[in-house]
């Protein structure tokens, strides 16, 4: 492709430059760059490649440009009509996971859950019940516990709700003794 | 004998005159036409605008205008919005307070965008302008409840306290108790930002029954459903209104409730808010829907039926903000129902899928162009777009002044053609006359910006992603946009030779931004030695750019002219580039 352009280089309206710092020869120049980029980094070469651009496989930071406060403001939210965990709205590396492992007594292989469209012990705890396919009659012999930023265990409706969010690194269903 | 006339108007005649002048654009021109009216203009203006807080340092500004009431400061660059730019830049507010409360007891008014506030910050101003009015916060960060219950206690005779969309370290919902009971004068509460713990309800509510002039209330999350009614029931005045979260279980004593109050709201005119909205309770503001002007539904995750309901209900509406679940159909209706349209801003619900979770595309966007006459400022997320949208876009709207696309995937071609969208974008900056601020996405060659080079005369903030193809599409736009005030770019093949061609052009804009191109190291040393009112500053978290060879990239770049000299106030990982060694360590 050629450009048909007049490329002016005088500075327009400088006191301080009679000329550009660097002579901008770019007739020359540009199918050459197509090819060689010049660059020392491959890294460069790599980003524009279209398939690395897939966002949730790469994460690129700040892309879609959507401000932060926005995001998270739109990712503690009921989302009514999508189906949980799967299409929660923080995905990508930019954001922090709301995913949470959950675990039961007794059960080997861990679920996870996604806390953030939650806002109450009472759907958390249904839903993870179904999760592990613990019939309603059968609730009232399993605690929800769970553990905090500090390592320590605890049982989960003990504290409100929010700082129960705030400090929550797993979750544990156990079988209530007693 | 003319001469003579002219030279003897008295300073107060001129001041008078100069007092209808409130734009700051104007007032800069008034004060370049001669030597005394300088003079005097500085002495009278009361708003001071600092569009970069570096660009000037606060005793400057104090020294040339003696007297202003009002200050609006704006900190981090444009890209600090998407976690571009790291924690710790910079941005500090203190020291312009610092300086203020010592030369301006009387100062009335603080207007901050992007700066860190501090808590100490925040004391020093409620402890020294005795008759301080107006703190607006625009995406500041640093401070908590503690600093705000310092404004509250202290600022007798405050109308506003504006908290947009800033990080506050939520210590306490008590700080609102701070008012004291014989203070009455707020017009305009801004806590949507706050977080959602356990607000001080009876705190709000006496604050609001005692208010009787508040025209602006945005309620955070924390105020559940029920609780809006009563607060609503005692500022029945209110013209802007941003509910807390909308939900609960559906109870017709609460609705109807919800809904009387409304209905007792004559002059509603703006509503926001809606978090965790359910549809069933969005009838209850029906009453006031045709009344409304501006609606932000940027939060409400509800489907397009219920949206285009409510939506058919606005037809004075002149600003909408909503998520992509309006899909294309109810951007028809939008486009169908309000005709006074004149900003659209249509959000991603979705933005890290692989695929389209909504039936949302070009389409809408064509349909709101050809249907709203007035529109003159979108912002749109989509997934696909063509070059003959666009162009039917910009024939059907030319009086667009902002018009930012994003197309989600980066380089996204013409779904149709499968061609770049120079063409289409060239259309919008040929037919757009007045555009001053263009966000472009997809798909795009050197071709697209010597379209903007070429027409783009006025436009004064360029967005740039993922384009280009080499230095030539950088030097068409440094070169041919003549009203360039801000460019940002990230991701594109842009490097040393456009940049250092159009060094001087650098000077007559407030700044450019440039991360992830290809701009050495050796040529930001050149520029910051050789242009003296450059701040050429080089942030890289990889650690020293002289560790690397001279002609490295590097990882992101933020030059903006100023008069203050290079800034002192650095973190480790951002080096300014002047005029002595080509590097300075802060």
């Amino acid at each position: 492709m050629c450009m048909e352009l007049q490329l002016g280089l005088a500075l327009p309206g400088s006191d301080t430059w009679s000329r550009p710092l660097l002579k901008l020869g770019l007739y020359e120049d540009i199918n050459v760059n197509r090819k060689k980029r010049g660059f020392d980094h491959g890294y460069l070469e790599d980003e524009f490649s279209a398939a690395s651009f897939k966002n949730y496989e790469k994460g690129l930071v700040g892309w879609p440009p959507v401000e932060t406060w926005r995001r998270k403001k739109l990712r503690c939210q009921v989302h009514n009509h999508m189906t949980a965990a799967e299409n929660g709205y923080c995905g990508g590396r930019a954001s922090n996971s709301s995913y949470v492992k959950v675990k039961m007594e007794g059960v080997v292989i861990a679920r996870k859950i996604d806390i953030s469209i939650h806002q109450s012990f009472e759907t958390l705890t249904t839903t993870i019940m179904t999760m592990f396919d613990i019939f309603e009659e059968n609730r009232r012999s399993f605690k929800l516990t769970y553990q905090d930023k500090e390592g320590d265990w605890l049982i989960a409706e003990d504290v409100p709700w929010r700082t129960f969010v705030r400090s929550l690194k797993c979750l544990k269903l156990i079988r209530s003794r007693g | 004998m003319l001469k003579k006339m002219a030279f003897s108007f008295p300073d107060e005649v001129l001041e008078h005159v100069f007092s209808f002048i409130q734009s700051d654009k104007d007032r800069n021109a008034v004060s370049m036409v001669c030597k005394s009216w300088y003079e005097i203009e500085r002495w009278c203006r009361r708003k001071v605008f600092v569009g970069n807080c570096y660009a000037v340092s606060p005793r400057m500004v104090i020294r040339r205008f003696p007297e202003f009431r009002s200050i609006e400061l704006k900190g981090k660059p444009h890209f600090a919005d998407f976690n571009l730019v790291p924690d710790g830049w910079g941005g500090y507010v203190f020291p312009w307070i610092a300086e203020m409360a010592g030369a301006y007891p009387w100062l009335e008014e603080i207007r901050l965008k992007r700066m860190v506030v501090t808590d100490e910050s925040l004391e020093l101003i409620a402890k020294s302008f005795k008759n301080f009015k107006v703190l607006v916060l625009s995406s500041c960060e640093g401070f908590s409840t503690d600093g705000l219950a310092a404004i509250a206690a202290s600022c007798k005779n405050l109308k506003e306290l504006d908290l947009r969309d800033c990080e506050v370290d939520d210590l306490s919902a008590h700080w609102l108790s701070h008012f004291p009971e014989t203070y009455t004068s707020l017009v305009s509460l801004n806590i949507s930002c706050l977080g959602s713990d356990e607000a001080s309800f009876s705190a709000l509510e006496r604050l609001v029954r005692r208010c009787t002039n508040l025209k602006t209330l945005r309620l955070n999350r924390a105020v559940p459903l029920d609780k809006i009614a009563n607060i609503l029931r005692h500022a029945p005045q209110l013209v802007e209104f941003g509910t807390g979260t909308y939900t609960a279980d559906v109870r017709p004593d609460v609705y109807s409730d919800l809904a009387g109050v409304f209905s007792s709201c004559k002059e509603l005119k703006s509503l926001s808010g809606f978090w965790d909205v359910i549809p069933d309770y969005l009838p209850a503001i029906y009453p006031v829907c045709s009344k409304l002007t501006s609606l932000n539904l940027s939060y409400a995750t509800i489907q397009s039926p219920d949206l285009i309901k409510l939506v058919s209900h606005c037809p004075n509406l002149q600003r909408l903000l909503v998520l992509d679940y309006i899909e294309d159909s109810g951007l028809e209706v939008l486009a169908s129902s309000c005709k006074d349209l004149q900003e659209l801003r249509v959000f991603p619900s979705d933005p890290f899928g692989a695929e389209p979770n909504v039936s949302l595309t070009e389409q809408g966007l064509v349909a709101v162009s050809l249907g709203c006459p007035k529109l003159q400022s979108v912002l749109y997320f989509c997934r696909r777009m063509s070059n003959e949208a666009l162009v039917t876009i910009a024939r059907s709207r030319p009086n667009f002044t902002r018009f930012r696309l994003c197309i989600i995937e980066p380089k996204t071609a013409d779904y149709l053609t499968l061609e770049p969208l120079d063409v289409g974008f060239g259309a919008i900056v040929q037919y757009c006359k007045d555009l001053r601020r263009l966000s472009l996405s997809g798909l795009l060659t050197d071709r697209v910006f010597e379209y903007i080079g070429t027409y783009a005369k006025k436009l004064e903030m360029l967005s740039v992603a993922f384009a280009g193809d080499s230095d030539l599409g950088l030097h068409h736009v440094l070169s041919g946009c003549e009203s360039l005030r801000k460019l940002e770019i990230r991701d594109c093949p842009f490097g040393d030779k456009a940049l250092l061609a159009n060094a001087a052009k650098l000077e007559t804009m407030r700044s450019l931004w440039m991360s992830s191109c290809a701009v050495s190291f050796a040529a930001c040393k050149l520029l910051g030695q050789k242009m003296p009112r450059l701040n050429v500053e080089v942030i890289d978290e990889r650690g020293p750019p002289d560790s690397r060879p001279e002609n490295c990239p590097v990882d992101k770049l933020y030059i903006y002219r100023s008069i203050a000299g290079p800034r002192f106030d650095m973190p480790p990982f951002v080096w300014t580039m002047d005029e002595d060694s080509g590097l300075r360590l802060s």
